[in-house]
């Protein structure tokens, strides 16, 4: 059963409020408020303007978890989308010199994105028996490669025509573009996910993928329109990236697969597919952001901040696994 | 029939398989480049990929019982940074007790994962990616903020990864000493051989009074204890030490497997395998800039090397499949 928080299977029928406080995404909105006491005691510049204006970078990531949170419901994952996010911000980059129109250089991200996610696609439908770790491993290592021969020995590029950058990058009052696009398209992604066929499919497929292929499910086209999708939002991440670095180098993106898959996990998604939603999903990666402006504002090194999100990965998934087994353990006596 | 047995054979014995593809590799590449088949460029190649060469063996416990561990280049990097900042200090000097040091860290951060994995069921990628971030923060953190111990800090342990043993060199001596232990470790003890019944049928294996939590803690410490000793030999070999060394380093062990013939569904592959994968990974690396090739496409061979293989092995896999499905019907 892909139950709607997905964390526990319970027969016996709760109060809605006590169910409310008690599924995943209430302890997750709690721990989202508390972040934000927490944060606010910890840096005195911590406040609403400020965290706008700061989370631009590390939101991009969240378009990143999105497509990354279907991925994991179907049981597979994706670790080449890291050096998706390098190659496209490097050949926008490219075409961006060139003195294009700033469409042409949108489109190129977009495209090359889609691109690379549709190889995933086409070589994990086509072999379906691999394990989907091995050939993004692979095509993670030929996507930056690629990157790298592009780039030269140089190893870097910077955007020279930074005007349509700089356009994407702006604001409507304080709140920036990238807000409402995020909002907008987990809003888009989350509904996808928890109510139309599709996204019952792909629960299905995560839950049991025999019995989905018998029921009539084309469980390799689904999995071909993610896995490019995922390649789309890797090439969107990219230009949002390059609009506030105004460049490129073979670096870009590195470990970006990591950060999507820990904010999907940290939301309850499970690696093992067939369980959590999106909802979830978007607390997680909200609590991430406003750990990361807020700790990154009494210049608190990035390494502390990974710390912390291992932490909470591990303890995330672990903890109601171990409480689970108390309970029963407890129940058995 | 005999075109089916031809095929028989060569999807029977990866082995063989890989050991051809070696010759051949070192054949062209000998050709080529005359430098290449020199017992100095060779041992400095060994040398090199010391750390893949041996983590590929941890590496292959681990997946030999379905398992992954992406955290091993951090516990690395702990151990090894640990062990360069005690230099530094000079709270401890000599060869031995750093390694004794180092492995003993790298145990310990092995085991953690370990009982992460197994007791608290959490799935492997999730556990380690977790395990990656806190090792890698930990060792910048005992590093003061990103400090590093350069060679006129290590004082005389350095000077191992330089010095000869009966003609080799002190390093590869390491890797020949590991790979005989778990040829034998694998092969011919009990324990090794519930590895494999652990990766083959994990529900089997516990059935028949396997421990099969036990054995999942006993390969993460394996493979921690090999990531510590990778850690000593790491800043031997390069001379330094650095919070973020071989960073993105596990990709290459894991690939090193995969080329091998490990499976990572858990239960195929040998010791032999690991071996051959990572030395065929160390002699492209090691060839590319010798035969003319820009050592920017090395990652793109790489990878691509890495798509091949696994996608020859499914569709012989399938060739053998059909066969054997039209001998039974026949």
């Amino acid at each position: 059963m892909a139950g709607k928080s997905g964390r526990s299977i319970n027969n016996v029928p709760e109060s809605p409020i006590k169910k409310m406080i008690f599924s995943w995404e209430g302890i997750l909105v709690i721990l989202f408020i508390l972040v934000n006491i927490f944060c606010a005691f910890f840096s005195e510049f911590y406040n609403l303007s400020s965290v706008l204006r700061q989370m631009p970078i590390y939101l991009a990531e969240v378009f990143l978890m999105l497509p990354m949170a279907y991925i994991l419901v179907m049981g597979e994952i994706d670790i080449s989308i890291g050096s998706i996010v390098c190659l496209a911000a490097t050949m926008s980059c490219i075409v961006c010199n060139t003195g294009a129109p700033f469409i042409v250089v949108v489109l190129t991200g977009l495209l090359v994105g889609t691109a690379c996610g549709a190889v995933n696609g086409l070589v994990l439908t086509k072999f379906q028996e691999l394990p989907t770790m091995i050939v993004t491993l692979a095509t993670q290592i030929i996507f930056r490669g690629i990157a790298e021969i592009v780039l030269g020995s140089g190893g870097s590029i910077s955007a020279s025509n930074t005007a349509g950058f700089t356009a994407i990058g702006g604001k409507v009052g304080s709140v920036p573009y990238i807000l409402f696009l995020v909002v907008i398209l987990a809003v888009i992604f989350a509904v996808v996910l928890g109510k139309t066929t599709f996204g019952r499919r792909v629960y299905a497929i995560g839950t049991n993928r025999k019995a989905a292929y018998y029921a009539g499910i084309h469980v390799q086209k689904i999995r071909m329109i993610i896995y490019t999708v995922m390649g789309t939002m890797s090439g969107l991440c990219a230009l949002f990236l390059v609009s506030s670095s105004f460049g490129a180098n073979t670096t870009t993106g590195n470990g970006f697969e990591m950060d999507a898959i820990a904010m999907a996990v940290f939301g309850g998604i499970s690696s093992t597919g067939g369980k959590g939603n999106l909802a979830g999903g978007i607390i997680a990666a909200f609590i991430i952001v406003c750990l990361r402006v807020g700790l990154g504002q009494r210049n608190v090194h990035a390494q502390v901040i990974l710390l912390i999100v291992g932490v909470l990965l591990v303890a995330a998934v672990a903890l109601p696994n171990i409480i689970g087994e108390v309970k029963r353990a407890v129940v058995k006596k | 029939m005999a075109n089916k047995s031809l095929i028989k054979k060569i999807t029977g014995s990866r082995e063989v398989l890989l050991a051809v593809i070696l010759i051949l590799l070192f054949i062209i590449v000998t050709i080529l480049s005359p430098s290449f088949l020199t017992p100095k460029s060779l041992s400095d190649m060994l040398k090199n990929n010391a750390v893949t060469i041996i983590m590929s063996l941890g590496m292959l416990c681990v997946m030999l019982v379905g398992g992954i561990d992406i955290s091993i280049m951090s516990s690395l990097a702990l151990s090894g940074m640990a062990i360069g900042m005690l230099l530094k200090y000079e709270h401890i000097s000599g060869t031995v007790l750093p390694f004794i040091i180092a492995i003993l860290i790298g145990t310990a951060c092995g085991f953690v994962v370990g009982l992460v994995i197994s007791r608290a069921n959490v799935p492997p990628i999730i556990a380690t990616m977790g395990f990656m971030y806190i090792y890698r923060a930990m060792g910048y953190l005992i590093s003061n903020g990103g400090e590093w111990a350069s060679a006129a800090a290590l004082g005389e342990f350095k000077d191992f990864a330089t010095s000869n043993f009966l003609g080799l060199n002190c390093v590869i001596w390491v890797i020949i000493i590991c790979y005989v232990i778990f040829f034998f470790f694998m092969k011919w003890t009990r324990t090794g051989r519930k590895i494999y019944a652990v990766g083959s049928n994990p529900s089997a294996a516990e059935v028949s009074g396997i421990n099969v939590k036990n054995i999942k803690l006993m390969v993460y410490t394996i493979m921690g204890l090999l990531a510590g000793l990778g850690g000593a030999l790491q800043v031997a070999v390069y001379a330094s030490a650095m919070p973020d060394m071989q960073q993105g380093g596990e990709m290459d062990v894991i690939a090193a497997c995969v080329i091998g013939g490990v499976s990572m569904n858990g239960g195929r592959g040998s010791v032999i395998g690991a071996l051959l994968g990572s030395v065929i990974l160390a002699t492209i690396a090691r060839a590319l800039p010798l035969v003319g090739i820009d050592a920017l496409w090395q990652n793109t061979i790489k990878g691509v090397l890495i798509l091949v293989v696994v996608v020859v092995n499914v569709i012989l896999q399938r060739i053998a499949d059909r066969n054997a499905l039209r001998g039974r019907e026949m």
